[in-house]
């Protein structure tokens, strides 16, 4: 008997922390996840800055006169960027006196944040990333996060240094999104990605008058409607579009962006009025 | 002690059972009991083996719902594929009430805590608690809702009273016809897995509002749904409202306009909430589309030339067919009413609206009027025929007036006389007397027959049959036989003379002068109007009017000269109603409806030589006893209908094919 109960043992212990688990209040459940992540936050940003060690030293690696040419087509690149922060800049003039011309509504305004990635957390369940800003930087829940290649996603979890981001592509992001040149909200959602496929959503109530294929594609954007994303942000590239059944609307698949799964750094547009 | 206990078993002897270890009465009852346990197993077992389909059926009967879903209308097109009535889409934010139910037991602990906690004696009753809840519940996720779209919305109590009571399965609508902002917002806003979604239905669109208004008709809510090969008609059903047609097009042909319902089939808990996923599911399938035979573009034309013509909210008409195949291009109605206002249904002010403006008739099917002078047409046809007049024949010398019969009888067009005039001036100048006389040659008895009969010959006596509903019955071609029998009275040479010139009783709708106008262009004698449109009508052959070259010559004559220096002329050689290198026939009318208003006519076609298209106008005056002419109100809209057809003729739209094939 005593050896048959040394066996068990373990199943008991087990089923003892499950029970004292399920009886545990969700106050201190919700607690214990925080703290959890918490804890752990600082590890994966020190794993991140492990990394950003072990980069440095791989570029330590580099001849001078590699790096010198990377300096010389960095520099190239700045100077081409700051030509085109310059046109930006003009050309947002314009459109502030287009809109005031016109009595257009402003569109929200935000501040931009940019973080670098320390966590990509993709399988077929979610696909998050966890970022290198939170609280600290006054990083909001529910803040659209966009990269150079357009939204990535909405930030769904906020802690003292990290923040974690619902990618496009998971299937619990929902938002509203035009086809570009229309002006009818369509609904976007993630799809049902696996951790190594190219990235796809899926988008319903499409108009009728929407055709699209992998020959002539659409590009999909937000359309600002939602209060979420500034409008006119890349989502994907619609690829097929097929009428529903019962008529009234088409339904189709999104490719995303395939450097959505490869991302190192990312912006969050801090709504303005939040804070 | 152990007396004690004796006299004890002694007392008790009367009392205390004692058993023999065999006792046969009891056997008696074991058989019994056997017998009765028997006779309970093996009425389990025929229940259970032999009854299985029947409790299998009763099960499914309690345990199963069928919910039906009406398939989207079919979409109505222009000649050209452009959509005149679709489907748009209609979002409504929802609740799935199957997914709260253990949301709702606790709400209802909740609160029945509270009233006792409370120490409330004046307690609610169990169903009063849970409706409590109920609301309590839903509320909180209306409030989401409120939150992100900023409105304050609250449950209403007996609506969802109601919907628990007969449509639990379905979802329950906390607001309907939500904008596309509001829309993108909900979308964005709430999450993904909720009981809170938005919904998607279909309502009707009528992308040109008010045109075509009457002829596209509209439709009203219908809940009595039907689909068919769809399994479960014995099962308790919740049916979505559906739609079916009123009134014009969308009435006459609902039948091939309504989609397919789908349904699904769920099990549902012993509470009544639906179990997921359903065991039968069928997707509803749009109708069938409808091609009409209109051109939107000559419709507008039409529509905006009355109201420019003849001034808004003026009573007329205007109808063009294709001459040659009877398709109707146009029909143009007015007072009409905004279809938008029509989705998801009409106000209470709609209504209203419609009836002070006297708006819901369609003017072109609905209403007959004398024809006034365009009647000549027929009468100069029915003398010609009978030979009663000739083409090159002075048969009167008008001087304005006529003494005959006994009495005066009044020229009422031209100032002064028109003199002895043949029938191509007679008809352009529509001079009454010639016609007064005409029309008594025809009847030498100094009855009606000949003209009767030749109005016979061209159906003006009788409904069309066009595709529509409400068309008058009440057009009539009269003749001494019916005089007698209604009023009671002879026939008089003077009721001739009326008959003569569209006066009298004589009534015939715009529609019926279209088709008139368009068989006298083909040089026949029927036009049968259609409203839908083939590629491949074919062309109408009918009874030949039965006309001389020569008699054909001068009819067609005093129709072109109507127009170039007839009752047409002045108001249609202003600039904008020229139509360049095109000769056409027409003739005016104004009839005068006794102690009422005027009805300015005009019928036409074009090309003369080529006859492609014809047109009736018919406007009612505002005014009673007002000069109101067909030639200053009424041609100027057929030749805007006629200038339009001729551009397009030269720069055809090109055709947009309907999204789905008929």
């Amino acid at each position: 008997m005593p050896k048959r109960f040394d066996q068990a043992r373990p199943f008991l212990t087990l089923a003892l922390v499950v029970l004292g688990w399920l009886l545990v209040p969700v106050a201190v459940k919700l607690f214990t996840r925080a703290s959890f992540f918490e804890l752990q936050a600082p590890l994966t940003v020190a794993a991140s800055y492990a990394r950003d060690l072990q980069d440095y030293w791989t570029l330590r690696l580099h001849s001078n006169s590699e790096l010198i040419e990377a300096g010389r087509d960095l520099a190239r690149l700045n100077a081409s960027y700051e030509e085109a922060v310059q046109q930006n800049l003009s050309l947002q003039a314009e459109i502030a006196r287009l809109e005031e011309l016109l009595k257009l509504p402003a569109y929200a305004h935000y501040r931009s944040e940019h973080a670098r990635v320390v966590r990509r957390d993709f399988s077929g369940w979610w696909q998050q990333l966890v970022i290198r800003k939170g609280r600290n930087f006054g990083i909001p829940v529910g803040a659209p996060v966009i990269f150079a290649g357009g939204v990535v996603g909405r930030v769904s979890e906020v802690y003292a240094y990290t923040a974690v981001v619902e990618l496009i592509s998971d299937p619990s992001v929902r938002l509203a999104a035009v086809v570009e040149g229309e002006n009818q909200p369509i609904s976007f959602q993630g799809g049902v990605n696996t951790s190594f496929d190219a990235p796809k959503g899926v988008i319903e109530f499409v108009p009728l008058n929407v055709y699209a294929s992998p020959t002539m594609p659409k590009r999909l954007v937000t359309s600002g409607l939602g209060g979420v994303f500034p409008p006119g942000l890349n989502l994907g590239t619609i690829i097929k579009v097929e009428p529903s059944l019962d008529g009234l609307y088409k339904s189709g698949e999104v490719q995303l962006d395939p450097r959505l799964s490869a991302l190192t750094e990312v912006t969050v547009l801090v709504p303005l009025n939040e804070q | 002690m152990a007396t004690n206990d004796t006299n004890l078993a002694d007392r008790s002897g009367s009392l205390v059972e004692s058993h023999k270890s065999y006792q046969p009465r009891v056997i008696f009852f074991y058989f019994v009991v056997f017998g009765l346990l028997a006779i309970l197993a093996g009425g389990l077992a025929y229940q259970q083996l032999f009854n299985t389909e029947r409790h299998r059926e009763n099960e499914r009967m309690q345990n199963q719902r069928r919910i039906l879903v009406p398939g989207p209308r079919g979409n109505i097109y222009d000649r050209y594929g452009r959509m005149l009535v679709g489907n748009r889409p209609r979002f409504a934010v929802v609740l799935y009430l199957d997914e709260l139910r253990s949301e709702f037991i606790n709400e209802a602990r909740v609160i029945r805590r509270n009233y006792a906690e409370a120490g409330d004696k004046d307690l609610p009753t169990r169903d009063q608690f849970n409706q409590i809840a109920r609301v309590s519940v839903v509320q909180r996720y209306l409030d989401q809702v409120n939150q992100i779209l900023h409105r304050s919305v609250k449950v209403d109590g007996t609506d969802l009273r109601k919907h628990f009571a007969r449509q639990l399965l379905l979802p329950y609508t906390l607001i309907d016809d939500l904008e596309p902002a509001e829309y993108a917002k909900l979308v964005e806003g709430l999450p993904v897995r909720s009981p809170l979604q938005v919904y998607a239905s279909s309502t009707r669109y009528y992308p040109y509002g008010s045109s075509l208004a009457h002829t596209l008709g509209y439709v009203g809510v219908e809940t009595e749904i039907t689909a068919e090969d769809f399994p479960g008609e014995d099962l308790k059903t919740f049916k979505m409202k559906g739609t079916i047609g009123r009134d014009g097009l969308e009435k006459v042909f609902d039948t091939r306009l309504q989609g397919e319902a789908g349904g699904s089939i769920f099990r549902v808990s012993p509470a009544g909430y639906k179990i997921n996923p359903p065991l039968e599911k069928r997707l509803p399938v749009q109708g069938k589309n409808l091609t009409t035979s209109i051109d939107i573009d000559l419709q507008r034309t039409a529509e905006d030339a009355i109201e420019k013509i003849a001034g808004d909210d003026m009573i007329g008409s205007a109808v063009a067919l294709d001459v040659k195949t009877g398709e109707v291009l146009v029909m143009a109605s007015k007072p009409d009413y905004d279809l938008t206002r029509f989705t998801p249904r009409p106000s209470h002010d709609t209504i209203a609206d419609i009836e002070a403006r006297k708006a819901w008739a369609n003017r072109a099917i609905s209403s007959a009027y004398p024809p006034g002078s365009t009647f000549k047409i027929l009468t100069s046809i029915a003398a010609m025929r009978c030979g009663a007049i000739q083409p090159d024949e002075p048969i009167v010398d008008c001087e304005g007036r006529l003494h005959k019969f006994n009495r005066d009888f009044v020229c009422y067009n031209g100032k002064g006389h028109h003199g002895e005039v043949l029938l191509p001036d007679a008809i352009a100048d529509s001079c009454d007397i010639f016609f007064y006389e005409a029309g008594w040659r025809t009847s030498a008895n100094r009855t009606p027959e000949v003209l009767a009969a030749e109005a016979r010959r061209f159906h003006l006596d009788r409904k069309t049959g066009i595709e529509l509903p409400h068309e008058t019955g009440r057009m009539l071609i009269p003749d001494a036989a019916y005089k007698e029998k209604v009023r009671g009275e002879k026939w008089y040479p003077g009721d001739t003379a009326n008959m003569a010139i569209g006066q009298g009783d004589v009534l015939v709708t715009p529609l019926e002068m279209a088709c008139f106008v368009a068989s006298v262009a083909r040089n026949e004698t029927y036009t049968r109007p259609t409203l839908l449109h083939r590629d491949d009508a074919p062309v109408q052959h009918t009874e030949l009017i039965g006309l001389t070259p020569k008699q054909r010559e001068a009819l067609l004559a005093g129709m072109e000269g109507c127009v170039t220096h007839g009752t047409a002329a002045k108001t249609l050689a202003l600039p904008e109603f020229q139509i360049p290198g095109i000769r056409f026939g027409g003739k005016t009318g104004t009839a005068q409806i006794p102690g009422s208003k005027n009805v300015a006519w005009f019928i036409t076609f074009a090309p003369i030589d080529n006859p492609q298209i014809a047109v009736a106008v018919a406007i009612e005056g505002d005014t009673p006893n007002e000069e109101y002419g067909g030639g200053r109100y009424a041609a100027p809209i057929a030749a805007l209908i006629l200038k339009r057809y001729f551009e397009k003729r030269d720069h055809p739209p090109a055709f947009v094919a309907p999204a789905q094939s008929e």
